[in-house]
């Protein structure tokens, strides 16, 4: 193997590694920690034997296996995107209830009604 | 019967009348001195230290409970309030007139309120017409009324406003299957039943087309009153563009496919 297939290698070991090491205590789901290490696995293989990325990319009718990997990784970039978008819109609703939160708390009343002069003005809001 | 005897409103409980009004006439708000105390009128602020003032002055004339939630103005806008707000409520960080809207209503909702309204900061309302929206609730000739500017003719809707809006009605018309007129107004009133039953989720301004999405599977009373849409030239300047109509159709759909 070239140097830079050991740093390959290496790398998706200690990727697999850690996926291990998340599911074991529990900040990873079976399922989720599953795939990554499958995925870790196959990255790993792929950087031992391009050969055979090659014919799994002709088996699917692409040319080169370097173009597999390419439309592989921007499939992969694009759901890194949602996953992102999905959890970033929970935090932001998240926000909102605790501002919402806040601001019902610290709620202040208002002025004493400047716009009446008559009996009325002495009026306070209902509560119920 | 003597005329001078002072009329009670059918059904409408939020009204106190306080001065004799002929009963052979149709009751006019503008001719009876009224001042709902029962209905809680939300309005999302973020600034319009400009016009706040008189708006909330205009609405206390005829409304006890107006809650102002200021959405993190970085104007003066949350001084120009306080004094005329009944309530005033303050997002710590801008979150959106959507998330606006939900605190007034869920803060109005916890103090009993029995019916709830939106009412916009920039002056494009009329008071009056919500008095009417609200007596149509009170009455219960409906659950929601939602205000509707293509049927007053005194509305000069510029035209590429009609257009963006008249494109969200079909398209509203088609994904919600709802037929509405109007369908990004912001003046609206809802039952407290109703109120309790539509949350907003959506924070910013797909707000408006989540609601109609909620009203139309609720199967609530909806009833369209025509309203009057004041269009100058600050209203025009702080108005949605095209550009926002784009933005909110993209959140709109991300909300329906994610949430």
């Amino acid at each position: 193997m070239t140097p830079f297939q050991w740093i390959l290698v290496s790398s998706f070991a200690a990727l697999a590694a850690l996926a291990t090491v998340a599911v074991v205590a529990g900040r990873l789901g079976r399922v989720a920690g599953l795939c990554w290490v499958a995925a870790f696995v196959v990255g790993g293989l792929a950087a031992i034997e391009p050969d055979r990325v090659t014919t799994v990319a002709n088996a699917l009718g692409i040319h080169r296996g370097a173009d597999l990997l390419l439309y592989l990784l921007v499939l992969a970039v694009f759901w890194g995107f949602l996953l992102v978008y999905v959890r970033l819109r929970r935090v932001r609703r998240e926000l909102t209830v605790l501002v919402r939160h806040v601001a019902i708390l610290e709620a202040e009343q208002g002025g004493s009604d400047p716009t009446r002069t008559d009996a009325s003005t002495a009026e306070s809001p209902s509560h119920h | 019967m003597d005329p001078n005897r002072p009329r009670r409103l059918s059904g409408n409980r939020g009204y106190r009348p306080i001065v004799a009004v002929n009963p052979q006439q149709p009751p006019c708000p503008r001719e009876t001195e009224l001042r709902d105390s029962e209905t809680w009128v939300v309005v999302p602020l973020y600034n319009e230290a400009a016009v706040i003032a008189r708006v909330l002055k205009g609405l206390r004339r005829r409304f006890a409970n107006v809650v102002v939630v200021d959405d993190g103005s970085a104007d003066d806008s949350v001084e120009a309030a306080r004094p005329h707000a009944t309530w005033l409520l303050r997002h710590l960080v801008n979150r959106g007139q959507g998330a606006a809207l939900q605190t007034g209503t869920a803060f109005a909702l916890a103090r009993g309120a029995r019916r709830i309204a939106h009412f916009d900061a920039d002056g494009q309302h009329d008071v009056r017409d919500l008095e009417r929206m609200v007596e149509r609730v009170a009455d219960g000739a409906c659950d929601i009324a939602l205000g509707n500017r293509f049927a007053d003719r005194g509305s000069n809707v510029p035209a590429g406003r009609r257009l963006l809006l008249k494109s969200a009605v079909l398209f509203h018309r088609v994904c919600s299957g709802i037929e509405l007129s109007d369908v990004h107004n912001g003046l609206r009133v809802f039952s407290r039943e109703a109120a309790e039953r539509l949350e907003i989720t959506a924070d910013r301004m797909a707000h408006a087309s989540e609601l109609i999405d909620l009203i139309a599977r609720s199967g609530l009373r909806v009833e369209e009153i025509p309203v009057h849409i004041r269009y100058d030239e600050y209203s025009r300047e702080k108005g949605q563009r095209w550009t926002g109509g784009f933005r909110i159709l993209f959140h709109y759909l991300v909300g329906r496919i994610l949430d």
